[in-house]
């Protein structure tokens, strides 16, 4: 037997996993996406090296940019960060403050996030800055309804909107894994979150063509740490997505039930496993299928759009 | 209103066939090219055979697993080849008037098949039957999409894609029949099976007559009437 963990011990933990794994999870999707292109590709642990060098240069703001440019990233940061206080990352059970808000409550922390770096983009007057933050706010704006779509279903099948209530559901026997409306809100929240994580086939990771850039285009301005927080922030939202796709929806399992250190520190190595695995199949993705023209992500989002309807359908129309 | 309670996992696993062959329905409505829609029903198709066996093994009716080995054979291999074999070199190098014989444009054409399965699902569902051997999403699913194969039926000018929503709509049915009727006898589900080898036959040489005539496989040109 092992020491239990005092519970706030554990909630610091939730946070600390994902602030401190984020990068490495990049890491590992850049690497394995290099060996599928026949390339060696970079160091796991080269986006730990580029945001220590971030953070160790100077920051510069272009003339005319207020206080608020700088803020943004910060509070961005943040904002990300308070996300894994509500989402089962370690635990099957709610941690004090894990009741604070709902799945709307992390979507508002998200989209807080994304609005206060768009707007701080915004504050430069460099055209690409703000192309890619008008194009963010257009796609993001699309990609709302499918959210909410999938959050009805969640509601439908649990009766509350709240994380946990989801995955114990999920845990609780096979027929709510295999149920057309849990498999179709699943499938239709990974397409978002690939549109949202900016990966194949809204927008190429790790081009340089400022005119096919989305997400990636709106750091433009920023240096030094405060860049490295828009890319640490980018970082910990992809892995905050993943986890609320692999914890919530798909996979789960082996979080720790109790306090005890041995089973906090496995549910730890799942989560990476997880979030590795979702990596994977999201580079293979990547180099498999072409980015698409900006004016299709429409029609991209909108076959997302039909999964996550269908699925409310099959619960609320169908009985099932 | 309360949690909607999950079903069985032999009746989940029906549920979620009969939600990809609806998916795989979406899938015909907007794709351009022909061989792609065939693809795609023999796909449906085949999803229809392991629905078959699926309830076989979860009802233990031995009959049906003859009939999933004889509707693989006859939409998974039989239909799509004989219409590639009739639409014969039109068919092969893509000919006009398949590729954007949309009336209306493609995300209006997905938005209004939403609609038109909304009302399936909610026609066939409030039909009311519900007992253990029928489970009714799979069921409300077939009425969305015996619509979607009409509306794609009717979105698409042009005979080809005319012809593939006239076959998935006969795969709805089977769906339908499958999920409700599941005991009928063998011998009429295979004389169901053998009249849809007509109706490829006939779709076959109206799609090859008219291709002779206009030399394209739109019907736009038909609103017009010729001396």
């Amino acid at each position: 037997m092992s020491a239990a963990l005092p519970i706030p011990v554990i909630q610091l933990l939730q946070v600390l996993t994902v602030a401190v794994a984020a990068p490495g999870i990049s890491g590992v999707i850049a690497r394995i996406e290099a060996r599928l292109q026949g390339r060696i590709g970079p160091r796991i642990l080269q986006p730990y090296y580029d945001l220590a060098k971030l953070f160790r240069k100077e920051a510069l703001a272009p003339e005319g940019a207020t206080w608020f440019f700088l803020v943004a990233p910060v509070v961005a940061v943040a904002a990300y960060l308070t996300v894994p206080l509500l989402i089962p990352v370690l635990t099957t059970y709610g941690l004090p403050l894990g009741y604070m808000g709902d799945i709307l409550g992390g979507g508002f922390l998200l989209a807080l996030a994304s609005f206060l770096v768009a707007t701080a983009a915004l504050e430069t007057s460099s055209p690409y800055a703000q192309l890619g933050s008008s194009r963010a706010k257009t796609f993001s704006a699309i990609g709302e309804p499918v959210v909410l779509f999938v959050v009805f279903t969640v509601a439908l099948v649990t009766g509350t909107d709240l994380p946990y209530a989801l995955a114990a559901t999920v845990r609780s026997s096979a027929a709510q894994i295999v149920r057309p409306a849990h498999l179709l809100a699943s499938a239709a929240l990974f397409m978002v979150i690939l549109a949202e994580t900016a990966r194949i086939p809204v927008e190429t990771h790790s081009g340089t063509n400022e005119f096919g850039m989305i997400d990636e285009a709106r750091p433009f301005e920023h240096s030094g740490p405060f860049l490295a927080l828009l890319k640490w922030g980018s970082q910990l939202k992809q892995l905050i997505l993943y986890t609320i796709l692999a914890d919530v929806f798909l996979a789960p399992w082996g979080l720790a039930s109790s306090q005890q250190a041995g089973s906090v520190l496995l549910a730890i190595v799942a989560l990476l496993a997880k979030a590795t695995v979702l990596g994977v199949v999201v580079a293979v993705i990547d180099n498999s299928f072409a980015k698409l023209r900006l004016f299709k992500i429409t029609e991209f989002v909108a076959a997302a759009f039909l999964l996550a309807v269908l699925g409310v359908f099959t619960l609320y129309l169908g009985g099932g | 209103m309360g949690t909607v309670q999950a079903p069985g996992v032999y009746t989940g696993a029906a549920d979620v066939i009969a939600a990809l062959m609806l998916l795989l329905e979406f899938g015909m409505l907007r794709q351009a090219l022909i061989r792609d829609q065939i693809r795609l029903y023999a796909t449906q198709s085949a999803l229809i055979s392991v629905l078959a066996v699926v309830i076989a093994a979860d009802r233990g009716i031995g009959d049906l697993y003859a009939l999933a080995a004889l509707s693989a054979a006859l939409k998974v291999v039989a239909v799509p080849y004989l219409v590639r074999k009739l639409l014969g070199r039109t068919g092969r190098d893509e000919a006009a008037g398949v590729a954007g014989s949309y009336t209306i444009g493609v995300a209006n054409s997905v938005l209004g098949s939403i609609a038109l399965a909304a009302i399936g699902f909610f026609c066939f569902n409030s039909l009311g039957i519900h007992s253990a051997d029928a489970p009714g999403t799979a069921l409300a699913i077939a009425g969305g999409m015996v619509l979607v194969a009409f509306g794609l039926m009717i979105v698409r000018r042009d005979v080809a894609s005319q012809a593939i929503g006239f076959f998935s709509l006969e795969n709805a049915i089977s769906l339908a029949a499958l999920v409700v009727a599941a005991g009928l006898p063998l011998i009429l589900e295979t004389a169901f099976l053998f009249d849809l080898l007509v109706a490829v036959v006939v779709f076959g040489m109206l799609i090859r007559a008219h291709h002779t005539r206009s030399d394209s496989l739109s019907t736009a040109d038909l609103t017009k009437l010729r001396g």
